[in-house]
């Protein structure tokens, strides 16, 4: 601090040279000069001293009857001088300083921290929707409405914040942990349980309702199994009414499910050429430069790769280098070989059966068989299973006339 | 031989009151970092200077500071800051 009020102020470095330079110094330290950095060079003293001491020192030289002479000057007073000479940097300043005022006024970076679930991507268009882009001016932004609109969009957002830091506009958030509970509609109690296969009930474990099949019994799909509608006997075996339950049951049904699934003979695989163009390109914001539209080759891929300098990050510039890399390839067919075909059909199979198996589905028998048929490879299989079955579906309600009694 | 018993009385009663004595009797005020740096405070002014030696005039005494590569760091009316090789310290 003190030596940005030495330059801001501006000071010399000085040789006293005489009879006695001893007497110099004391007389400066009397007017209450500030003498720093004082060193003997032979015969000499050089000292620095402030440029408004220096101008008040002809009394004090005369008076010693030493002489003082000027070796360096430093300072802000020495160098603005010099500056104002140079026309065209004071021109390219002044324009540096209004173009960082100017882009001072917009956001040039969008930070998005605390998001696990919800993807960047997703974040992005969201925060288009709302017109909230980059280069978009700060005064145009609301942060409140925005919080507001984030915290609407996404219900497991529990927290947001938005914030401008300079020219960044940071948005926090915090993602809800725990699993979002939907409350429940109130709807009417009544529903039945139906089959959804066609099979043969093997075990049948029922909490509420009254059953309408046993274990043993084969059953259509879509029929009743569980009846939720409960009826209400008079004393006379008559129905006074009906109560109505939720039907809730465990039922197990065996029933057989197949699969099937067709493989072309043929099929198509990419075969590089191993010809390749590359080209570079620098996009500020969405626009785009060098970024040839020509197709380089008739059928080929690209791989774009981009990347920001560190530099243009911290300072939230939004210029990309990229290079994209065009690579031809020709589209060869393929002839499946029987061992190919039945290796590609059993993986579908596999993922089949993984599929059930994660269900809770238990397999009891398999029959599976692969044939060529006239233009593809066809695989088939039947599987007597066990399946936890059980449809919910709404009671029609028995609507019962009361009849007046005379 | 008068001034001296002067000097000693004062001294006596600045003792008894306990006072700063830099202040009131006007003493040099030497303070040192190692002995590379030295902080001098209430002296008159500066006798003799070079890289070796520096003479300071105080009000009842001068001092002498020995060394090599000596140098004023900053020389005000309040104090002054000496830096180098400091040997010797002499109260003449």
């Amino acid at each position: 601090m003190i030596a940005f009020v030495k330059y801001f102020r501006g000071y010399v470095r000085i040789r006293v040279m005489g009879f006695s330079p001893e007497r110099f110094m004391n007389l400066c330290c009397n007017k209450g000069i500030v003498l720093w950095n004082i060193e003997r060079k032979d015969d000499a003293y050089e000292m620095n001293i402030h440029l408004k001491a220096f101008l008040t020192l002809r009394p004090i030289v005369r008076k010693t009857g030493t002489r003082v002479a000027v070796l360096q000057r430093y300072g802000f007073p020495f160098f603005l001088p010099k500056m104002l000479k140079r026309k065209v940097f004071l021109v390219g300043l002044l324009l540096a300083i209004v173009f960082w005022l100017y882009s001072s006024v917009y956001i040039w970076d969008i930070r998005v921290e605390g998001n696990y679930r919800i993807t960047d991507d997703v974040f992005g268009d969201f925060l288009v929707n709302n017109h909230v882009v980059i280069g978009m001016k700060k005064s145009e932004l609301d942060i409140e409405s925005l919080e507001k609109a984030i915290r609407k969009q996404f219900p497991e957002i529990t927290w947001a914040s938005a914030r401008l830091d300079g020219t960044k506009l940071r948005v926090e958030i915090k993602e809800n942990d725990a699993p979002i509970l939907n409350e429940e509609e109130y709807h009417e109690p009544g529903s039945n349980l139906v089959s959804e296969y066609k099979g043969k009930i093997v075990s049948m474990i029922v909490r509420s309702g009254i059953p309408k099949a046993g274990v043993g019994d084969a059953v259509e799909e879509g029929e009743i199994l569980v009846q939720g509608e409960i009826p209400i006997y008079n004393d006379d075996t008559t129905v006074r009414g009906y109560y109505y339950v939720d039907s809730d049951a465990d039922i197990v049904l065996e029933h057989i499910i197949s699969f099937s699934e067709k493989l072309p003979f043929d099929y198509v695989e990419k075969e590089y050429t191993g010809r390749q163009k590359k080209k570079n390109y620098i996009r500020f914001g969405k626009k785009e430069w060098n970024m040839s539209e020509n197709r380089p080759y008739l059928v080929y891929d690209s791989v774009i790769k981009e990347s920001r300098p560190l530099l243009f990050e911290k300072l939230s510039i939004p210029i990309y280098f990229g290079g994209c890399r065009y690579r031809e390839y020709r589209n060869v067919e393929h002839e499946y070989t029987p061992e190919q075909a039945e290796a590609v059909l059993n993986e579908k199979l596999y993922i089949f059966l993984e599929s059930l198996e994660e269900k809770g589905v238990q397999i009891l028998e398999k029959d599976v068989k692969i044939n060529s048929d006239t233009d593809c490879w066809v695989i088939y299989g039947e599987f007597l299973v066990h399946e936890k079955i059980g449809k919910s579906i709404a009671v029609e309600k028995t609507v019962i006339e009361e009849t007046e009694q005379e | 031989m008068k001034k001296r018993e002067n000097i000693l009385k004062k001294e006596k009663i600045v003792d008894s009151l306990k006072l700063p004595k830099d202040i009131c009797l006007g003493a040099m005020k030497v303070t040192f970092t190692g002995n590379s740096e030295a902080w001098i405070e209430n002296y008159r002014g500066l006798l003799e200077y070079s890289e070796c030696m520096i003479l300071l005039q105080g009000k009842t005494c001068q001092v002498c500071l020995e060394g090599n590569r000596m140098t004023i760091d900053y020389y005000t009316n309040e104090d002054m800051k000496i830096s180098g090789c400091i040997s010797c310290v002499r109260f003449i």
